[in-house]
């Protein structure tokens, strides 16, 4: 790997607040490390611009370790860049060449909102997760882990689907904005647990009705979110959501 | 500052009229006493695209018995003639059959619409750069997913030139005369007539119709079964191998006939 630094035209989303109309802005930025992560090449950038006095880009972000889903960018019109299985924070400044243009917009759908030039509004996600994406359990001493035996199989499938981290890849690489991979992770990960069964009817029926009701896309099984999935998501669980669907709305009482 | 134009202003407001009117029809079926909470649950996201998804496989299954049908004229004017006699026999019921397929037809192309206003609500401002991240051939289908709506629309142009050239025999470019030989009482002969559509220039519409159809249906096929829940990582590879020659079977089937015609063409039988 070599370790020429690079010169790179970053084409950055510079939006004041939601009722911005936003324009591209150009900046140069010289010198980066190719050891760098994306978000660190964005920090080099803010001290430039701080150091210039002018406003720092806003961008989200938080573990930096690929688990909290908090960074969300679309660069060169791809969410979370040009790998798969990789968040923005986990994207390394080696994957761009020297002289390169790099184009970093904000994820865009009607459900996240910008809030300021890259940082989109996600809440519509927690209000999805308010409307069913939980199980009911008593309070008290914990109860006996192999109480209730599950095949190994099993758990599986509920482990891939609870590897969702929430980032909304899905609904911004969709071409419908549709929030399917997400929904149907969190409605899977229950789906198809004994614990979660209990409520299954009433947690597809709600959080579809949320979804709908937070203007995300319907799904066209274009399968653009499972490759866009930094947690490899399969849209294997977009097709149990469906099923859940019929099942609730057919023997919904 | 924001300053949005009336025109941008007007087209945010006239999407979301769309979308009201075509919720209509669910919303007042929703008051039904019983069927109620299936309607109201068919009128979400989820529900439109279920109902998609067996609206198109039931148009899947008009089309085998359409193509089956039609391939008999590859058995010669006597076969061909007499299968068309035997379904005009039906008299009503054939009306009834023809009036569920219509109804299959609105129903399909109205969720169509209405998934596809819901869309493009979805996303009001647009990237200005969007590339794939899927391998070029992740899917067997390839793109087709992405030209769903638009296929549909040249099938469903297709279907209002396919119903007057060979239903009303209304085609202006065509002299249906030869057809209409065995008299006034006896009705035209669909073999003649079938040839004559087919032979004639406005056939170039049958190869684009159908090459739409066999684009749509290549993802559709899938897509609905996958919209119905089918989908299990040991099948699924064998199910998109089943979508893909399904699809191509039916279009190759259908355009062979016109490639047929055209070839025969001069000769009679
Ligand atoms: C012979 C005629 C047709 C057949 C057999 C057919 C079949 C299908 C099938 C099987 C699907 C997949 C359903 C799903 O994934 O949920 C589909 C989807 C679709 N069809 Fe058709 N269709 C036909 C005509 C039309 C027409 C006339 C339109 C008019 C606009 C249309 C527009 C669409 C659209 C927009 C989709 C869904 C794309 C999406 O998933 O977002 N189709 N069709
Ligand atoms: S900052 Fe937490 S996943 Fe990227």
């Amino acid at each position: 790997m070599s370790d020429e630094h690079l010169n790179l035209t970053l084409r950055i989303w510079r939006q004041d607040g939601p009722e911005d109309r936003g324009a591209f802005r150009n900046y140069q930025l010289d010198n980066v490390s190719p050891h760098m992560s994306f978000l660190e090449m964005l920090d080099v950038l803010n001290e430039q611009l701080i150091a210039s006095s002018e406003e720092p880009v806003e961008f989200d972000h938080d573990c930096r370790e690929g688990i909290c889903g908090m960074c969300s960018l679309m660069i060169n019109g791809q969410a979370h860049g040009p790998d798969r299985a990789t968040t923005t924070c986990q994207l390394h400044m080696r994957r761009f060449n020297n002289g390169d243009t790099i184009s970093i917009e904000p994820w865009r759908a009607t459900a996240f909102p910008v809030v300021r030039d890259l940082v989109v509004d996600r809440s519509a996600f927690d209000r999805v997760i308010g409307s069913g994406g939980y199980v009911s359990v008593n309070t008290g001493n914990a109860p006996d882990g192999n109480a209730i035996p599950i095949p190994g199989t099993t758990q599986e499938v509920a482990m891939d689907a609870a590897a969702c981290i929430g980032c909304g890849a899905c609904v911004a690489a969709c071409k419908n904005a549709s929030a399917m991979l997400f929904v149907s992770a969190k409605v899977s990960q229950m789906a198809v647990l004994p614990q979660g069964r209990t409520e299954r009817t009433e947690r597809v029926l709600g959080m579809v009705a949320q979804m709908d009701k937070e203007g995300f896309g319907s799904c066209t099984n274009t399968s653009e979110c499972e490759a866009a999935c930094p947690a490899e998501i399969s849209v294997e669980h977009i097709a149990r959501l469906n099923r859940e669907y019929a099942r609730a709305a057919l023997t919904a009482r | 500052m924001k300053c949005p134009t009336y025109s941008s202003w007007f087209r945010e407001r006239r999407l979301d009229a769309v979308c009201q009117i075509l919720r209509l029809p669910a919303v007042m079926l929703s008051q039904i006493p019983g069927i109620g909470p299936v309607v109201k649950a068919a009128s979400t996201t989820v529900g439109q695209k279920i109902l998609m998804a067996i609206t198109g496989l039931l148009l899947c299954g008009f089309l085998v018995t359409h193509l089956a049908g039609n391939l008999l004229l590859y058995a010669g004017a006597k076969q061909f003639n007499h299968y068309a006699e035997s379904l005009h026999s039906w008299g009503i019921l054939l009306n009834v059959a023809e009036v569920g397929l219509f109804t299959l037809f609105m129903a399909h192309i109205g969720l169509a619409c209405s998934t596809h206003a819901m869309n493009r609500q979805a996303r009001r401002s647009q990237y200005t750069q969007k590339e794939s991240k899927q391998e070029p051939m992740a899917l067997p289908s390839g793109g087709a997913s992405g030209w769903m709506f638009v296929t549909g629309v040249i099938i469903a142009f297709f279907l209002v030139v396919h119903i007057t050239d060979m239903r009303l025999k209304k085609n202006p470019f065509i002299d249906y005369s030869p057809a209409y030989q065995n008299g006034p009482e006896a009705g035209p002969d669909e073999f003649v007539a079938v040839r004559l559509v087919l032979t004639n220039w406005t056939a170039i519409a049958y190869v684009i119709g159908l090459l739409a159809l066999g684009i749509h249906l290549s993802h559709g096929f899938r897509s609905a079964l996958q919209t119905l829940g089918v989908n299990h990582p040991r099948w699924n590879r064998l199910l998109e191998i089943i979508s893909l020659l399904f699809a191509w079977t039916i279009t190759l089937g259908f355009l062979s006939l016109v490639t047929w015609a055209a070839m025969t063409s001069g000769t009679s039988n």
